[in-house]
């Protein structure tokens, strides 16, 4: 039998609230720091305790941070889903599993490691069997792949950091597990071997990347309503925030829980309205419910910054899955014309990024402006080498703070366009310098109520303008351009995790090239419409059922470039694997005669 | 410059006249009740001797939510969406504590479509003023009932109403509002010293006024109607405001009992006693005044409940004592260093 070394998956299969969540990560974290290319996901159910969860491990030399096609190492733990789980595997995998379930292994075609993993777990203390039985299967399969054990419990100690007697409690069950795998199984296939670590590199979830960027820039008013998968930004800027932005003891900020949706978009436009810097955080649904108040936003050019954290809808949806199928509605929110900023981080370090530049758009462009993550970015832990500190101030856009700067400023009027560029100026309250009253109805370019055909039709189109002028602003996108390549791949979003495997899965199957192009951000970049101008196929990959950037794209490019674009969009609510749009790009080679 | 002007214009206490106060033409129907609380605010504002540029001025949708544009011309404003003025406010409010938020709101924008917004702004205790411009009707719609709509209340033209109506004061007493009045458009002396009392408030003031609705719901047979209001109105006391810019020895001591309130700003409202003495302080005895003109049919006038120890939102927040609107760069974005500290952590 040939070994298999990093290039594997390994899929645990436990329930929801037994404590499995922290030897996964535990498991993670020692593949990481002994520096193989490994990634995990967490498929969770919408659930405190007891339904099914699944955690998938994959290490991969080539970087791979999809998971992969198939299981090589399954670990069997919940009842619940045995049998299901036993029977997806291919013949010849590796079970490592849990005898005192209950249940039996029906598989002979499967190499089988039975392990008494409670009655293992209750020799150390027999209250937190059933916990510590986790730390047993970690145990067992650092023995049977080969990790290193100090690195094994460097990882337990950062896990329970500081809770001396659960480090270790956790040990002694990863030891005793190492001990009965020893003893009573012959090697494994499948080995892990140390390579050479990137020194500096974490692990960190998008949310999280997201928070420390907004607190880097400048947030002063954060509200939000938990809904998963956002709530770990809003409430990594609680963690974080204390500790970073206090003056005197006292805070620079403001967090208030809202009563829903609706009260925390009103509460960002109060402070985007006041002059400051407001955020929310949400997904999906929270989004739909704020639609009103973006329209507001919109039409009053009051600057806000909501981020969604995509899940899977139609409505209540799969509350814990992944999808890109909140695109459409973000871009053309509300009712009527719009049309608004979309930032698309596709790595924790352009969470960080966008995090504080979000806030710098909106200022600058009145508008509210939108960050577009999703479940598998935010919740995921990703390796991470660091973030760059910003590389511009603070801009507060067009506020006129004193007299002399107003009066500098000829006919002023909050809605009147001086520079050309579609952005008027704006006074703040409690200035003193010239106020409005601030409407959703029709205005004039002083603010006064109107109803005027040629002031509305005017006011349109310099909003229209206004949003136009953001494409050469917002962040370009990242091109890999193939030479002599007539076929281009245009993504956005977490598939940046899957584009890799996609592209050497399709050149091995194929024999053909591809230039790619990752969309960062809308209203697309100018660099976007070259690309599609530059290749005779362009192929638009993303994670929904109806191909929502290629929609965005086909309704704003010419005529002559229509003929170029094909949809290749694909989701089952799981973290986007290379081969369901490898499939899909095939379908479409099928269809252009490629 | 010493010399005076011939014609002496009248100026408040920060030498304001009142026309820095005032606003534009108003577009509401002739004779609307709002109008008059429009003139009251005028008053109010003016005759605290506020800056005119420190108030903002809030509302939502409907015929009351359009007043912000009939009064404080030289205070920035936001007329927001439907029932959702309270959360605009609580934003604005958190990140510029030291402005006066003065919101407007209707029975529909209150009482049906913002009811959730309103709850949590009382809840959270916003220093702010709303002044609720009851008249039981949707008046931009053409004379739907409102759910303050009183059983029994007859449109103009139609049917009857026989759904409960909300009481709003009755809400805010059990919810704790810090300050509950109520009041009619109508009674301009009274209703001026409940608003200016609730702006040297600090908390939610809700003052609910009866404000009749000239076109859709002022026929006899509506409990909102200027007649029947001026028959069925029961005062809990008459209600006078002695700003701390004024000492109270030379204020005229009103004969009959009386009992003085001391508002945050060291102002003082004085509650005299018409009937039984009623313990603002004693949110039992609001309520049992409101039931009691409920089974009455009658509308009790005056401060209900008052509390002025509870805790605003700002001050729940331990905010910086600067308004954090007025922070820079300097107090808003980390250091390089800190930032290295932070991966520091991330990466042990």
């Amino acid at each position: 039998m040939d070994q298999i070394v990093n290039d594997f998956t390994i899929n645990i299969a436990t329930a929801n609230g037994t404590g499995s969540q922290s030897a996964n990560l535990i498991l993670l974290q020692t593949l990481f720091d002994m520096g193989i290319p490994v990634s995990g996901k967490n498929l969770f159910p919408s659930n405190i305790s007891g339904l099914p969860t699944w955690y998938i491990v994959r290490l991969s030399d080539a970087g791979y941070q999809a998971p992969g096609e198939r299981t090589h190492i399954q670990v069997l733990v919940n009842p619940a889903t045995w049998d299901d789980d036993l029977a997806s595997l291919e013949p010849g995998s590796t079970v490592i599993w849990n005898t005192d379930s209950k249940m039996e292994m029906t598989r002979e075609d499967v190499i089988s490691y039975p392990v008494p993993m409670t009655k293992i777990a209750r020799t150390l203390n027999p209250k937190l069997a059933r916990m510590i039985a986790n730390v047993v299967y970690v145990g067992v399969i650092a023995e049977l792949i080969g990790m290193d054990h100090v690195v094994l419990e460097n990882a337990i100690s950062g896990q329970f950091s500081g809770k001396q007697k659960a480090i270790e409690l956790n040990s002694q069950a990863a030891i005793l597990g190492r001990e009965y795998a020893a003893e009573n199984f012959d090697s494994c296939q499948y080995q892990s071997v140390a390579r050479e670590k990137v020194e500096g590199g974490f692990f960190i979830e998008g949310n999280e990347a997201v928070a420390l960027g907004s607190i880097f820039g400048g947030v002063q008013m954060l509200a939000w309503y938990p809904i998963t998968p956002s709530s770990g930004i809003p409430e990594a800027i609680i963690d974080w925030i204390p500790k970073l932005r206090q003056k005197e003891g006292k805070a620079t900020y403001a967090i208030i829980q809202a009563e829903d949706e609706l009260a925390a978009a009103g509460m960002v436009l109060g402070a985007g309205w006041a002059g400051a810097r407001g955020m929310t955080a949400t997904s999906g649904p929270g989004i739909s419910l704020m639609q009103e108040f973006i329209g507001l936003a919109y039409f009053a050019e009051i600057p806000t910054v909501f981020w969604d954290v995509n899940r899977v809808g139609p409505s209540t949806g799969l509350p814990t899955r992944t999808q890109q199928s909140d695109l459409a509605m973000l871009y053309e929110g509300s009712h009527g014309d719009t049309q608004h900023i979309v930032f698309i981080p596709g790595t924790v370090e352009e969470c960080f990024e966008y995090g504080w530049k979000i806030f710098d758009a909106a200022e600058r462009f009145q508008s509210p402006v939108f960050g577009f993550s999703d479940l598998d970015l935010g919740m995921n832990r990703w390796p991470c080498q660091g973030f760059e500190y910003p590389d511009q101030d603070m801009d507060r856009g067009k506020v006129l703070l004193t007299k002399e700067q107003m009066d500098a400023i000829d006919n002023y009027g909050r809605y009147r366009d001086v520079d050309g560029d579609g952005i008027p100026y704006r006074t703040l309250p409690g200035s003193g310098l010239d106020p409005i009253l601030y409407r959703g109805t029709g205005h004039d370019e002083d603010g006064t109520y109107s109803e005027n055909p040629d002031v509305y039709h005017k006011l349109m189109g310099r909003l229209k303008r206004k949003i136009e002028g953001a494409r050469t602003y917002l962040p370009a996108p990242v091109i890999r351009q193939e030479e002599d390549c007539d076929i281009g791949i245009v993504f956005y979003g977490s598939i940046e995790n899957t584009i890799a495997e996609i592209d050497d899965m399709l050149e091995l199957a194929t024999g053909q090239m591809v230039s790619t192009c990752r969309v960062r951000a809308l209203p697309l970049h100018s660099d976007v419409m070259d690309f599609v101008a530059r290749h005779k196929t362009v192929i638009v990959l993303e994670a929904n059922r109806d191909g929502q950037l290629f929609g965005i794209m086909r309704k704003e490019y010419p005529y002559k470039l229509i003929g170029h674009m094909h949809s290749a969009a694909f989701s089952d609510g799981m973290p986007p694997r290379a081969k369901s749009f490898v499939d899909k790009i095939l379908e479409v080679f099928e269809e252009v005669g490629l | 410059m010493s010399e005076k002007p011939v014609r002496a214009i009248k100026l408040n206490v920060i030498n304001e006249p009142k026309d820095s106060y005032t606003g534009g033409k108003s577009s509401l129907c002739p004779g609307c009740g709002h109008d008059q609380i429009s003139s009251v605010i005028v008053n109010a504002a003016w005759e605290n001797g506020l800056e005119p540029h420190r108030i903002a001025k809030m509302s939502g949708i409907g015929c009351s939510s359009k007043t912000p544009a009939y009064y404080l011309n030289k205070s920035h404003g936001f007329n927001t969406v439907h029932g959702r003025m309270p959360s605009v406010t609580t934003g604005a409010n958190v990140v510029n504590k030291d402005l006066t938020y003065l919101g407007v709101s209707g029975d529909g924008d209150s009482a049906s479509i913002g009811i959730g917004q309103l709850i949590h702004a009382i809840r959270r205790n916003v220093n702010m003023v709303y002044v609720l411009e009851n008249n039981g009707v949707y008046g931009l719609t053409k004379g739907q009932y409102s759910a303050t709509a009183d059983i029994g209340s007859k449109k103009k033209k139609g049917t009857t109403n026989e759904t409960q109506p909300i009481d709003l004061c009755a809400l805010a007493v059990n919810l704790g509002c810090s300050f509950v009045a109520r009041s009619f458009s109508g009674s301009k002396k009274q209703l001026t010293a409940i608003i200016k009392a609730a702006l040297s408030h600090k908390g939610f003031a809700l003052i609910d006024v009866v404000s009749p609705c000239v076109t859709f719901n002022n026929n006899d047979e509506s409990l909102r109607s200027y007649g029947y209001v001026k028959d069925h109105q029961a005062e809990l006391h008459s209600v006078g405001y002695i700003p701390h810019f004024s000492p109270l020895e030379q204020v005229e001591v009103p004969a009959g009992s009386y009992r003085d309130i001391t508002l945050h700003d060291g102002s003082t409202m004085r509650l005299e006693t018409i009937s039984d003495e009623h313990d603002v302080s004693d949110a039992v005895a609001a309520l049992a005044a409101l039931h009691k003109a409920e089974s009455e049919q009658k509308h009790v006038m005056g401060l209900l409940y008052f509390n002025g120890d509870k805790p605003s939102l700002d001050e729940d927040l331990d905010l910086h004592h600067t308004a954090i609107t007025e922070l820079g760069q300097d107090d808003l974005r980390p250091s390089r260093e800190t930032l290295a500290k932070v991966i520091d952590s991330l990466r042990n």
